[in-house]
């Protein structure tokens, strides 16, 4: 008898948290000034593991957070290790490393529209892991761990060709009609590489090889055509570098081999980057000078500080904070000042952020 | 008086096997004690009684033994302990997935596993994966909160926070039948066919001698229902295959139950798949572990006739693990290959003395020396010194019994390459009391503190670090009270045991492994502080209702409120540690007729989160499993014969323990064994 009644009420407990904890949205009530033409904010959490990956999205207007809405809009999960976010038109791509998809989305509603497989194979077979995605003349071009880049129609999601590169490429971008690759050869490490493929985007074909530091891994480009790749480094060997690469000579301008920050995100001359000590410096990409306060104005903290992003119309600046890289992370935006507007949370690693417009 | 002495003597031994030598050996100085209370009431319980399981023991102890296995549809160590209450088995799936037990929400680095009295022990992960014991040659498995009842024991007994101790079959063999051959094969679902063989031997008077063996052999591909790629079709676990072979051998010699010796050999050799957690919309690379194992370790015990007792355990040991990944592994050779060779040298000495008849003194020392070596990039190839010292003591004051120890461990670590952590010492007590209100007996209350010291292990110290991480050592608190009470009768009940412990514990300066994005990051931290607050009860019965029959009724009911308060500003703050369920029940029921038996055992398991943040997208559902099994003891051709089935997951349910490791369908097993 009491064992009967033990599991009744386990039942009903299990039952009524069932009932309880259904996936809602959850309304934040902010101080935020997004200016009139943004929609709302999507923030990518990679996961682990066996953690899948989510997309976190927060809305401007009804001031609501939604945990995951792509698995609530599209009934089905992003999948495993979601790396990289991107919006190009009126689509938002993800790229899934370890579940080989690339995800091509309604920017706005986050409405499945096509799931693009990079597979070793038929169904059922290993991932190429897409990693990062980039654009140009209506192409994505997708870096893969297999050593290539695709190019793939952004209206028939067809892929017309697997550009050879480097091991392990990582992020790539577009400057001067050239797509600018970092190869990592991460998973070769300690032996990595510490090369940038350049690829002319009218013949899809590697053009040049340029040498950076050890491990490559971030690639961004101001408005003066200057590429920037950031470096890990080998642990105990080498350190993390930053190298900047003039798009136009493709001969590299400078390399910091004492560099500590990460990757850049870039606003006018401001390219802001997250340093090894928790703070958030200003690298100016006019001058080539980095700051030496911290932007953060209000003594804001982070824990393990993620990843960055900036607003070029608000002047906003927004961090993840991955926590403990096992539990959920956080985003705070500041004001142009470096003042905290607010924070949100997200979900486990949150590694990419994109802003949407209305 | 004969029959009295050997109850006793078997009750007490049980209990703690400290008053051994007075019985025994019938000391004339000792023999005034024999008339002392705790003696004398023992006189009133019949010898014919069934055995009824030992719960009602100093510090909360359950026992699982040869015979009940069956009835729990176990296969594994793991199997055979999961209906226990305070356990919490982290299942990875399938048959030769990984299973690990947490008690009472400490984690399975504070759970010591036993083997015949000596640690195996793992400097690497400091997790023994429970399954890799086969239950051929296992006649005993005994867990217990803190530590074991007797005082003279190896040094690091007392060291964990929880131990679980295996006792393996040990002959029992008369000169008429000096001999005795077990041999059966286990099969069914997932492919598995596992043959084994038992050879018991007496030698002589004095010695005598078991071999077992066993090769098991699986593909374990089962059908699971994903969910969450959107798709209705059921998938396939692959890369789920074992192949496994063990070999142990021991040697015993014994001149009296107060002399005597043991040597003992394992080999164990594995080769499986390691499915990975689910990954959705593409194949997982392909994992695979390799086990060689060997372990040498002999004891010897000797109590004296002035009550100077002596144990002394030995061990040498050697584990090869070979890690591999292929298939999608874009590096240079296109697969990853790691090998981790630990040896481990040990060594325990053990001494205890009766002060005064109800007074007993021990202490206990410990030496073990481990080392790592690894084809892993730059890696320390570290040693570690352990020792381990115990002073430890037992008073029974008329119907109170009092134990208490003081433990030192001292760790010390040389590397190879790099810096070595720096040395470590501490002192963890434990206060132990019990009390029996009633002159019968039946009725006893029970309570212990206990501090445990964890030292991290070389996986959380050294891997991928260049210098040794900062850590400190992990430390747990234990307080329990509990009450256990025991009835037995002639009638149809023959007999009740009831027991219920409640207890608080804190772990501080828990040690947490994080995944971080790139391996070379560090990666451990001392972050956690976890507050439990647990209860665990027991219940175990056994009926007669008619001639030849007879009828068991178990439950085991756990309660667990284990929340984080490592930090207020946390988004998890104060919420359920991930992985463990509020409410646990496990029933158990069988009904046996001369030598057929019938059992259906149940696990019920509220929901849990796989993260810290007890949030809707981390929310696992609770769970309910149920096995059944039948055994039948036959004659064939005068040949004792034992045929069993066993069905697990009987009513065919989708559920998960870890999450993204889905676990397997109805599935069943066959048993069919002849004895010589």
């Amino acid at each position: 008898m009491k064992s009967i009644q033990l599991s009744y009420l386990l039942g009903s407990i299990a039952l009524l948290t069932a009932i309880t904890s259904c996936h809602k949205d959850k309304i934040v009530n902010n101080q935020t000034t997004p200016t009139a033409q943004r929609a709302g904010i999507y923030i990518l959490d990679q996961g682990y593991s066996s953690q899948l990956s989510a997309l976190t999205y927060y809305d401007y207007t009804t001031k609501t957070l939604t945990p995951d809405i792509f698995s609530s809009v599209n009934g089905r999960s992003l999948g495993n290790t979601a790396n990289d976010v991107e919006i190009y038109g009126s689509k938002m791509y993800i790229t899934v490393d370890k579940s080989g998809t690339v995800e091509v989305l309604n920017a706005k509603t986050a409405k499945s529209i096509k799931q693009v497989k990079f597979l070793n194979g038929d169904k059922d077979s290993t991932s190429k892991e897409p990693r990062s995605i980039a654009f140009y003349n209506g192409n994505a071009y997708i870096s893969l761990y297999n050593g290539t880049v695709a190019v793939m129609d952004t209206i028939t999601y067809t892929v017309s060709k697997y550009i050879p590169v480097g091991n392990d490429p990582e992020q790539l971008a577009v400057a001067n009609g050239k797509l600018y690759v970092a190869n990592s050869g991460g998973l070769n490490y300690p032996a990595v590489d510490s090369t940038v493929s350049v690829i002319n985007l009218s013949t899809s074909t590697v053009t040049k090889t340029i040498t950076v530091g050890p491990d490559p891994y971030a690639v961004s480009v101001d408005s003066y055509g200057n590429v920037y790749v950031a470096a890990y480094g080998v642990y105990g060997s080498s350190n993390a570098s930053l190298t900047i690469i003039n798009s136009g000579t493709d001969a590299v301008t400078s390399r910091n081999n004492s560099y500590t920050g990460g990757p850049f995100a870039i606003n006018g001359n401001n390219a802001f980057y997250i340093d090894g000590d928790g703070t958030i410096k200003i690298f100016n990409v006019k001058t080539f000078t980095a700051t030496t306060t911290n932007f953060i104005s209000d003594g804001t903290t982070f824990v393990a500080p993620f990843a960055i992003a900036t607003d070029p119309l608000s002047g906003e600046v927004f961090v993840t904070d991955a926590k403990n890289y096992s539990s959920n992370g956080l985003i705070y935006a500041f004001d142009k000042t470096g003042k905290k507007e607010y924070s949100l949370t997200t979900g486990i690693n949150p590694g990419s952020i994109i802003l949407v417009n209305k | 008086m004969q029959k009295t002495l050997q109850y006793d003597y078997r009750h007490l031994w049980r209990k703690s096997r400290c008053y051994v030598p007075f019985f025994v050996l019938g000391l004339m100085p000792y023999h005034v004690f024999a008339q002392l209370d705790t003696v004398k009431k023992l006189k009133e319980v019949k010898v014919s009684s069934p055995v009824v399981p030992q719960i009602q023991t100093v510090t909360p102890s359950q026992t699982v033994t040869n015979s009940d296995f069956v009835k729990y549809s176990a296969f594994t160590v793991a199997d055979a302990i999961r209906n226990f209450a305070g356990v919490n088995i982290q299942d990875y799936g399938g048959i030769g997935g990984m299973q690990t037990v947490s008690v009472r929400s400490l984690g399975a680095d504070n759970v010591e596993v036993l083997y015949n009295g000596v640690q195996m022990n793992d400097a690497q992960n400091g997790e023994i994966d429970l399954s890799k014991f086969n239950l051929i040659n296992i006649q005993q498995i005994t867990l217990f909160n803190a530590q074991p009842l007797d005082i003279c024991q190896t040094a690091r007994a007392f060291a964990a926070a929880n131990v679980l101790s295996i006792q393996t079959i040990q002959p029992k063999l008369s000169f008429e039948k000096p001999f005795k051959i077990v041999a059966g094969v286990k099969g069914g679902s997932f492919g598995l066919v596992n043959p084994y063989l038992q050879w018991q031997q007496r030698i002589n008077k004095y010695w005598s001698f078991i071999i077992n063996g066993y090769d098991e052999n699986a593909n374990g591909q089962y059908k699971y229902k994903e969910n969450a790629d959107g798709s209705d079709t059921l998938a396939t676990r692959k890369n789920t295959d074992v192949h496994t072979q063990q070999i142990d051998a021991e040697l015993y010699w014994a001149k009296s139950d107060s002399d005597k010796f043991n040597l003992q050999f394992n080999f164990y050799n594995s080769n499986r798949g390691l499915p990975s957690a689910v990954v959705l919309y593409a194949a997982p690379s392909t994992q695979r572990l390799y086990n060689r194992d060997y372990i040498i370790q002999s004891g010897y015990h000797h109590i004296a006739k002035n009550s100077f007792e002596l144990l002394l355990n030995t061990k040498l040991s050697q584990s090869f693990v070979r890690y591999t990944d292929t298939g999608g592994i874009y590096n240079a050779t296109g697969m990853i290959n790691e090998n981790y060779m630990q040896r481990e040298a040990y060594q325990s000495a053990a001494i205890a003395y009766h002060i005064l008849p109800n007074w007993k003194l021990s202490y206990s020392s410990d030496a073990d020396l481990s080392n790592l070596q690894s084809n892993a990039y730059n890696y320390a190839f570290p040693t570690r010194l352990s020792l381990f010292n115990v002073l430890a003591t037992n008073l029974s004051l008329g119907r109170w019994l009092f134990q208490g120890n003081i433990l030192n461990t001292y760790i010390d670590d040389r590397v190879k390459s790099g810096t070595a952590a720096s040395s470590k010492s501490a002192y963890t007590p434990t206060v132990i009391a019990s009390y029996h209100p009633l002159t019968t007996k039946e009725l006893e209350f029970r309570a212990f503190y206990k501090s445990t010291f964890r030292n991290p292990t070389f996986s959380e110290q050294y891997y991928y670090a260049i210098a040794p991480r900062p850590l400190k050592p992990e430390y747990t608190s234990q307080y329990d009270a509990g009450i256990a009470y025991t009835k037995t009768t002639d009638g149809v009940l023959e007999y009740l045991t009831v027991s219920a412990d409640a207890y608080y514990n804190n772990v501080k300066n828990k040690i947490i492994y994080i995944p971080a994005r790139s391996p070379e990051t560090p990666s451990v931290v001392n972050l956690g502080k976890v507050d439990i607050r647990g209860l665990d009860v027991v219940l175990k019965s056994q009926f007669k209702p008619f001639y030849n029959w007879k009828a068991t009724l178990s439950a085991n009911y756990t309660y667990q409120n284990a929340i984080d308060i490592t930090d207020p500003t946390d988004s998890y703050y104060l919420e359920q540690i991930p992985y463990t369920p509020k409410n646990t029940l496990a029933l158990n029921a069988g009904i046996m007729y001369k030598q057929f038996g019938v059992y259906y055992n149940q696990i019920l398991a509220s929901h849990r989160y796989s993260e810290s943040d007890n949030d809707p997208q981390y929310y696992l559902p609770g769970y309910s499993v149920s096995y059944a099994s039948a055994a039948y003891n036959f004659k064939l051709n005068s040949i004792p014969v034992l045929a069993s089935v066993e069905v697990n997951n009987l009513y065919n349910k989708n559920y998960v323990i870890v999450n993204g490791f889905p676990m397997p369908g109805r599935s069943f097993r066959f048993t069919f064994q002849i004895t010589i």
